[in-house]
């Protein structure tokens, strides 16, 4: 089909593409999905959201064909349709981007825009010219600038999130399902891709949106479905609704929001102090102190350098100048094992493949950092596995992670609860010095005031803390102080009430105009 | 819920929608092929072999025995290996090592004239520099294992040929065949090193901080970098103790042939590597396992075994050799899929 075919209407008017009704699943006798209904209009953004675990994602395996319901039915053009395989969503011209990106690493742009496209020849070989020709409209249409020969591994996430979205509409996708396509993009970026997903569904496109931020969510979508505990909670068509009214529905209750110290407090001696810390493409001459029982926040642009300063501070990337100084004791690490050992602990950016052993126990998570402290001697090096869980438990509690027992696999948790876990790893032994990376990314809105409360209990008992976040409005809420980078430097520093949203994105645009500009 | 979010573990590939799942019992039922049809095949050829073997000789004590006292030096050297993969790495040169351990040992004491102990001391270290250079290579250097420990593996051989000039050491003293051939408590001495070895081997990986680590890395080598631990000092540990082992069954077989011959343990490369994947599809999800290494070894041997005592061709004992392993494996895989889906 034609996509310029279908002209946008009133949002009223729209006929529904897809129809869900009473759809239910449930693994091992927990139900995942019950009894969910609601249409997915033509030419409109339907915004899904909820906690981790409330279902949502169930819903779009369903769709995509990698997770059948066990009953309801979906229609598609008001037919009644089975998606038993990624090939049959496919067919029926819907698409799904996920978190994790599907590129082939190493394949230019044009191939991998192409993946998955039925070959074009009887010799089942793809025709390139068409194809490319179909590639560069597409290109066009989402206003990609650079060359569709670029390798896909040079792209910025936001430009790999172009190709994505180009691959749907190469196969002439009518409805196009994105799992948090905002939750690594810098705010420019994601006001870039919101422009592409309003003329996707100008044009008629179907748009699910599943993300986390609720301003987006309220701002960008059309409709909006939330689910709690595997149900619809809360069904929006085509009004406007405000931010408090979702978290009523994704909670089940008016939800508490920490209020942060707005008095610049009195903070103990310096931890630790960066001093000119650069690097040849990604940091310039960076220096920060972060003091004993202090959140200081670090803000800025993804891209801005702010993950790389945390690992260099932590050992794991190699700076080309300055120093890292820790208790007055200049440091000199050579991996994050020495890092660790002098007192530091890091939650990274990307909990699956930086942090989490998932198919392993929540026991094993939290002990291996501190596995030593574990045996009764460096004589006698065995491991009492009462006592391992007896430990993670304690731990496992203090940050009220919600499992069965600390025995349960990782990769059965929420995304909340799974960054508890690594969080926990590092209450064992009290850090000096805490680093934690997007301390809230793919964490829900409940989940989200407890991992803050427990940073601010951390920081309350003397742990000097560096909270790298884009999401500024956590910023403003967590930190004390907030250092901002642009570019790999740092262009301003917030204190107590000056912290504000508005302040963290003007110096987050903040360039260098001029050699000679003066910080 | 392991279903939150739509991500994919990586290496798997898309879930296959499998047949419309049936109740709880279906799912049992795959659940207890994917984990104990190793065990299940054992015995049923247990269970073949004692029916179908003439006079019950299959079953007879000594036989039976004989059985694990065969499986002894591939067990030995297999565990070794096993705490290699566990972290993620291979090693193809344990069996050109323990060719040299023979060749070394017997040397050592015919040409060198050193007394035993220190021959079996010293050949044991020589596998414990061998696999610091596979751990060293891999890690430090950052050459692929295959590549670095075929190599490794390779230049063994040249040594082994280099020492010997191709002929086997044939003086060896009756003390050091005696090593194999003796018995204690009515079982052969190989049964009770290896039950000794696989004991240790199995303390260490279940319960010391550096076996956890081992796990650890293999299971998520990013993940333990960032949280603090020496990866490369766990792999390079893992290849060590697979020298060591390597070394250990090549010094038994050397006992057991009464001499040191080129070649005479390369065959345990193979052997190794079906018994380690059999064993994990045993027990556990696709784990790395001692016990499951164990089993792996056994139910091969338990075949190779009953086959020959029903006077099968040695040809159907290498058929079911390979076969055996594809089968578990691909049955296990697929039990696996299905019970999940």
């Amino acid at each position: 089909m034609v996509l310029e075919d279908i002209r946008p209407r009133g949002p009223q008017e729209l006929r529904p593409l897809v129809r869900i009704t009473d759809v239910s699943k449930s693994f091992g006798g927990v139900a995942a999905l019950k009894e969910v209904s609601f249409d997915i209009r033509a030419g409109v953004v339907h915004g899904l959201i909820g906690a981790n675990g409330a279902g949502k994602s169930t819903l779009i395996r369903a769709l995509a064909g990698i997770g059948r319901p066990d009953s309801g039915t979906i229609e598609v053009d008001g037919q009644a349709v089975t998606i038993a395989t990624p090939d049959d969503a496919a067919s029926l011209g819907l698409a799904f981007i996920h978190q994790e990106m599907s590129l082939i690493p190493g394949w230019d742009v044009l191939r991998n825009m192409a993946l998955g496209i039925p070959p074009a020849t009887r010799l089942g070989v793809i025709d390139w010219r068409p194809t490319r020709t179909r590639a560069k409209q597409v290109a066009s249409r989402l206003g990609i600038r650079f060359s569709l020969s670029t390798n896909v591994d040079s792209l910025s996430t936001a430009d790999k999130w172009l190709v994505l979205i180009g691959r749907a509409l190469m196969r002439d996708a009518r409805l196009i399902a994105m799992d948090e396509p905002t939750a690594s993009l810098s705010v420019e970026e994601t006001t870039r891709l919101h422009q592409i997903v309003r003329e996707l569904v100008s044009s008629g496109t179907a748009v699910v949106f599943v993300s986390h931020r609720l301003d987006e969510v309220s701002d960008l979508c059309d409709d909006i479905t939330v689910f709690k505990d595997g149900a619809v909670t809360k069904r929006v068509v085509g009004e406007r609704t405000t931010k408090a009214e979702l978290i009523r529905a994704i909670v089940g209750r008016d939800l508490v929001i920490l209020e942060r110290g707005h008095e610049p407090r009195d903070h103990g001696r310096a931890i630790l102090e960066v001093r000119g810390v650069s690097d040849p493409d990604l940091l310039r001459d960076v220096s920060l102190t972060v003091h004993a029982g202090e959140i200081l926040g670090l803000g800025g642009l993804v891209g801005s350098g702010r993950t790389e300063l945390a690992k260099m501070i932590y050992g794991a990337l190699p700076k080309s100048a300055g120093e890292v100084v820790l208790d007055g004791k200049r440091t000199a690490f050579r991996q994050p094992a020495d890092a660790v050992a002098a007192g530091i602990g890091l939650v990274p950016e990307e909990r699956r493949s930086e942090a989490l052993f998932l198919e392993r126990s929540i026991d094993f998570n939290i002990n291996i950092a501190k596995l030593d402290s574990l045996t009764p001697s460096a004589l006698f090096p065995f491991l009492s596995l009462r006592r391992a869980r007896q430990r993670a438990q304690k731990v496992a509690d203090l940050v009220t992670v919600k499992a069965s027992d600390v025995e349960a696999l990782v990769s059965s948790l929420s995304g909340g609860n799974q960054q508890k876990v690594v969080i926990a790893r590092w209450l064992l032994d009290k850090p000096r010095l805490l680093i934690l990376d997007e301390p809230s990314r793919g964490v829900d809105v409940g989940a989200r005031a407890e991992v803050h409360r427990v940073i601010r209990e951390l920081a309350d008992s003397g742990t000097a803390i560096l909270a790298i976040s884009s999401d500024n409005e956590e910023l403003v809420a967590l930190c004390d102080r907030v250092v901002v980078l642009a570019e790999g430097k740092i262009t301003g520093e917030l204190t107590g009430t000056a912290i504000t949203e508005d302040q963290i994105i003007s110096l987050s645009f903040a360039r260098d105009e001029g050699k000679d500009s003066a910080a | 819920m392991s279903t939150e979010t739509i991500a994919l573990r990586p290496g798997t590939g898309l879930p296959r929608q499998g047949k419309p799942h049936g109740g709880r019992g279906r799912r049992l039922a795959l659940t207890i092929v994917s984990k104990y049809g190793t065990l299940i095949a054992m015995a049923v050829m247990i269970l073949i072999f004692g029916l179908g073997v003439p006079n019950g000789a299959f079953l007879s004590s000594n036989n039976l025995l004989a059985i694990v006292n065969q499986s002894a030096l591939t067990a030995i050297i297999a565990s070794g290996l096993t705490l290699v993969l566990v972290v993620g790495e291979m090693d193809l040169s344990i069996g050109y090592a323990a060719s040299l351990a023979g060749i070394l040992v017997t040397g050592l004491m015919a040409n060198q004239g050193l007394p035993l102990p220190i021959a079996i001391l010293a050949t044991l270290l020589i596998g414990a520099l061998i696999g610091t250079v596979n751990g060293l290579l891999v890690t430090k250097v950052g050459v692929n294992a295959v590549v670095a420990t075929l190599g490794v593996g390779t230049v063994l051989i040249g040594l082994a040929y280099g020492y010997t000039a191709g002929s086997p050491i044939i003086s060896v003293p009756t003390a050091f065949t005696n090593i194999t051939l003796g018995r204690f408590l009515t079982i052969q001495n190989p049964i009770w090193i290896m039950i000794a070895i696989l004991a240790v081997l199995w303390v260490i990986l279940n319960r010391t901080p550096p076996g956890q680590r081992m796990q650890a890395v293999g299971a998520n080598k990013n993940a333990a970098h960032l949280a603090g631990l020496r990866t490369d000092r766990a792999k390079i540990t893992a290849f060590i103790i697979a020298g060591v082992c390597a070394a250990t069954a090549g010094i038994l077989l050397a006992s057991l042939l009464g001499s040191g011959t080129v070649s005479a343990g390369d065959g345990y490369l193979l052997d190794s590597f079906a018994a380690v994947f059999l064993g994990a599809a045993t027990l556990r999800d696709g784990d790395f396992h001692i016990i499951g290494t164990l089993v792996g070894v056994l139910v091969v041997n338990v075949g190779f075994n009953g086959l020959s005592l029903m006077g099968t061709p040695t040809f159907w004992q290498f058929v079911f050799k390979g076969g055996i392993l594809v089968l578990a494996v691909a049955l296990s895989t697929l039990a696996r899929r299905y019970s999940k889906a």
